[in-house]
C-alpha cells in the first residue's frame, strides 16, 4: 500500500513542481521518489502477507517482485527522458506526472486481489497511455496512434468487464478467494456462465498485452507514439499485464485449466508464428520491436499455459530480461532518430567504428532478445521451455524453437549492419545518462545470464 | 416476467435500429430510447439508484454530448466509407463466434426459483453508500487517481502550446 500511496503522491508533487517552474528539479525528485518506492516495495519481504481493506489487495512476494521491476524499468526510462520531452513541448511535468499516474495503475495491477481492482488498475494504466500516445500533438501519427489505442483499448475493456460480471454472476463475488472456493467447492458445477467469463477475460487481457489475433493495434501504436513511450508501453505496460493475467489464473482458474490451456496454447502458438513472421520483412528498428514484442508475448503465455509452482518466477526472469534488453534497444533507437532521422536498418551501418559502446550495448541487447546463451534471454526462454515441456506441451516447444531459430536472423541483421557494412557515418553523441543505462542494463544482462540464482528464487 | 419479456424486446429492437439506421443522429436518438429500456431494467432489478444516474448521465449528459460532437463534425450524412468484403465477414465471423459462445453458456443454464429479496431496499441510495465506504472504499478512493490522471491528460492534449515547434 505504501509504495501505491508514495507513487501517486510523487505524481502530485512533480505536477506542482511544473507549476512552480522548478524544471531542473523534476527529473532528480522523479528518481528519488521511485528509488523510495523501489526500497518500499521490498520493505515487507517475506513477511506473510494478508489481503488488506476488506480483502482488496495484497501485497505478498509476487506484488513486490513485480512492483519492483516495473518500477526499476520506470526508472530506467526516466533516466532515458532527459532532454526528450524539451523537444516535444514546455509541458514536461505533466509527461512525468501521467507516466507516474500510470505506474500508479500498474502497482495496482500487480497486487490486486478483487476484481474491481484489477479493472481500476488496467484503467488508470490504460487512460494515462493513451494520452502518452497522443503527446506529440502536431505528429499525425501520433495523433492517429492514440485515437487507435483509445477506440481499442475501450472495446477491450468491455470484454474485459463483460467477463468480469459474467464472473460475479457465477459465483456471486469479485473477491479472488471467494471464486476460488467457489470452483474448488464443486470443480464438476461450475456454472457456464463462468466459463463463458473466463473466455472473455482471455479476450481483454489479451488485447491489453498484445498477444496475437487481438495484435492489430500494437505495431501501428508502437510505431506512432514517442520511442521513449513506446518503450515504456512495450515493457513495464506489457510485464504488468502479464503478471494480472498470472495472478489471476495462478489464484482462481488452475483448477480450470482443462477448459482454458488448448485456448491459450493457440494464442501462444498464433503469437509466435505472426510476430515472427511479419518482423522478418520489417525494413525500420522500431516496427521490428513491435512485431518482436508481439512474438515475446507468445513466449510469456507459456508460463501462464504450464501452470506450476515456478510459473511466476519464470515469467519474472523472461519479464526482466526482456524489459531491460528492450530499454537498451529503444535508448539506441531514439539516439538514431535523433541524430540520423531514420531507424531503418540501413542506417546502422558502420556504427560499431564510430560508437564501439553503443554497438556493442545494443548487440548484448539484440543477443538477449533473440535468447543466446550467456545472456539473460536466454535463461527466460530456458525457463520458459522447461516450464512448457513439464506439462507435456512438447509440439509447443518444438514450434517454439523453430520460431526462436526465427527470431536469431532478425536480431542479427542489427548485428550485421553494425559490425560488417560499411558506411561513412559521424559519431553519435551519447550523453552520459544513456551511457549509464545503457552500461547498467548490458551489465544487468550479462550478469543474470551468467548467474540467474540472482532474481530466480525471488518469489 | 410479461413486463420483462416486453422491456428486453424493446431493448433489443431499438439496439438492432441504432446500428442499422444510416443517419447518424437518427442512431443517437435510438440510443437514447435504448438507454430509457435499460433504465426500466434497473427499476424492475429493484436499482433505484442506478436507474436515476442512467437516466440523468447516460441519456441526459453523454447523449446530449453525442449529438453536439455529430453536429460539430457534420456527420448527419451517410459518409461512411465502404468497407472491403473480406473486414466484412470476418467481422461478422467473429461477431457469430462470440454470439454462440455466450448462447451456450446461457442456454445451460437452469431457470432458478424466484428470488425474494431479503432487503427491499437493497437499490436504495443509503444502501449503496454503505457498501460504497465500507467494503468498496478502496476501490472507490483509487478511481481519483484514474479521474485525475485523466483530467491532467485532456487539459494536456486540449491546451494550445504557445509557441511553434
Amino acid at each position: 500500500m505504501s509504495v501505491l500511496i508514495t507513487i501517486s503522491l510523487l505524481a502530485i508533487l512533480v505536477l506542482y513542481l511544473g507549476l512552480f517552474k522548478a524544471k531542473k528539479a523534476l527529473l532528480p525528485v522523479s528518481i528519488l521518489g521511485l528509488l523510495g518506492a523501489l526500497s518500499l516495495s521490498f520493505y515487507e519481504w517475506g513477511s506473510y502477507a494478508q489481503p488488506i481493506y476488506n480483502g482488496m489487495m495484497l501485497f505478498d512476494n509476487f506484488a513486490a517482485a513485480f512492483s519492483g521491476i516495473t518500477i526499476l524499468s520506470t526508472l530506467l526510462i526516466f533516466l532515458l527522458s532527459k532532454d526528450y520531452f524539451e523537444r516535444i513541448s514546455s509541458n514536461i511535468a505533466e509527461y512525468y506526472t501521467v507516466i507516474l499516474f500510470s505506474l500508479a495503475g500498474i502497482i495496482v495491477m500487480v497486487s490486486y486481489h478483487n476484481l474491481t481492482m484489477l479493472f481500476i488498475g488496467i484503467e488508470i494504466m490504460s487512460v494515462s497511455l493513451y494520452i502518452l500516445a497522443g503527446i506529440k500533438k502536431r505528429d499525425f501519427a501520433s495523433n492517429e496512434a492514440a485515437l487507435k489505442y483509445f477506440l481499442m483499448g475501450a472495446f477491450s475493456t468491455g470484454f474485459l468487464l463483460f467477463g468480469i460480471a459474467l464472473l460475479y454472476g457465477a459465483s456471486g463475488s469479485f473477491d479472488l478467494l471467494e471464486i476460488r472456493n467457489y470452483i474448488l467447492s464443486a470443480p464438476q458445477e461450475v456454472s457456464p456462465l463462468f466459463y463463458g467469463g473466463i473466455l472473455l477475460l482471455i479476450v481483454g487481457l489479451c488485447f491489453k498485452v498484445g498477444a496475437a489475433p487481438f495484435h492489430f493495434w500494437a505495431p501501428d501504436v508502437y510505431e506512432g507514439s514517442p520511442s521513449l513511450i513506446t518503450a515504456y508501453m512495450s515493457t513495464v505496460v506489457k510485464t504488468a499485464g502479464f503478471a494480472a493475467f498470472l495472478r489471476l489464473f495462478l489464484f482462481c482458474f488452475s483448477p480450470l485449466s482443462e477448459f482454458w490451456s488448448p485456448v491459450l496454447v493457440t494464442l501462444a502458438a498464433l503469437s509466435l508464428l505472426i510476430g515472427n513472421i511479419t518482423a522478418v520483412y520489417q525494413q525500420h528498428f522500431k516496427r521490428m520491436l513491435a512485431y518482436s514484442s508481439i512474438s515475446h508475448v507468445g513466449y510469456m503465455l507459456f508460463a501462464v499455459i504450464s501452470l506450476n509452482g515456478s510459473s511466476d518466477t519464470s515469467i519474472f526472469v523472461y519479464a526482466a530480461a526482456y524489459s531491460i534488453a528492450s530499454i537498451m534497444a529503444f535508448a539506441a533507437l531514439i539516439l538514431l532518430q535523433r541524430q540520423v532521422g531514420t531507424d531503418s536498418f540501413d542506417s546502422f551501418n558502420g556504427l560499431a567504428r564510430k560508437n564501439p559502446f553503443l554497438a556493442l550495448t545494443l548487440t548484448v541487447a539484440m543477443l538477449s532478445l533473440a535468447g543466446i546463451p550467456l545472456t539473460a534471454g536466454f535463461i527466460g526462454k530456458f525457463m520458459m521451455f522447461t516450464s512448457a515441456l513439464s506439462t507435456y506441451h512438447t509440439y509447443l516447444v518444438l514450434f517454439a524453437v523453430l520460431n526462436a531459430a526465427i527470431g536469431i536472423f532478425y536480431y542479427f541483421r542489427v548485428i550485421v549492419a553494425m559490425y560488417f557494412k560499411e558506411a561513412d557515418r559521424h559519431e553519435l553523441i551519447v550523453s552520459p545518462y544513456y551511457r549509464l543505462v545503457l552500461g547498467l542494463s548490458a551489465a544487468a544482462t550479462i550478469l543474470l545470464g551468467v548467474y540467474p540464482e540472482l532474481i530466480s528464487r525471488l518469489i | 416476467m410479461n413486463l420483462f419479456y416486453f422491456v428486453a424486446f424493446l431493448s433489443i429492437f431499438f439496439s438492432l435500429l441504432v446500428i442499422f439506421s444510416k443517419n447518424p443522429v437518427y442512431s443517437v436518438l435510438f440510443l437514447i430510447v435504448t438507454f430509457f429500456t435499460f433504465s426500466v431494467h434497473y427499476i424492475l432489478l429493484n436499482a433505484q439508484f442506478l436507474a436515476i444516474v442512467n437516466f440523468i448521465v447516460y441519456m441526459g449528459a453523454i447523449m446530449v454530448l453525442f449529438l453536439f460532437v455529430l453536429m460539430l463534425l457534420n456527420l448527419n450524412k451517410d459518409t461512411e466509407p465502404m468497407k472491403s468484403s473480406l473486414l466484412k465477414i470476418a467481422g461478422v465471423v467473429s461477431g457469430l463466434c462470440l454470439l454462440l459462445t455466450l448462447v451456450g453458456a446461457v442456454k445451460s443454464l437452469n431457470v432458478s426459483e424466484p428470488l425474494i429479496l431479503k432487503d427491499p431496499g437493497i437499490g436504495l441510495v443509503k444502501n449503496l453508500g454503505k457498501v460504497l465506504f465500507n467494503e468498496f472504499l478502496l476501490p472507490f478512493e483509487v478511481s481519483s487517481i484514474l479521474l485525475f490522471s485523466a483530467m491532467v491528460g485532456s487539459v494536456l492534449l486540449a491546451k494550445k502550446d504557445p509557441k511553434k515547434i
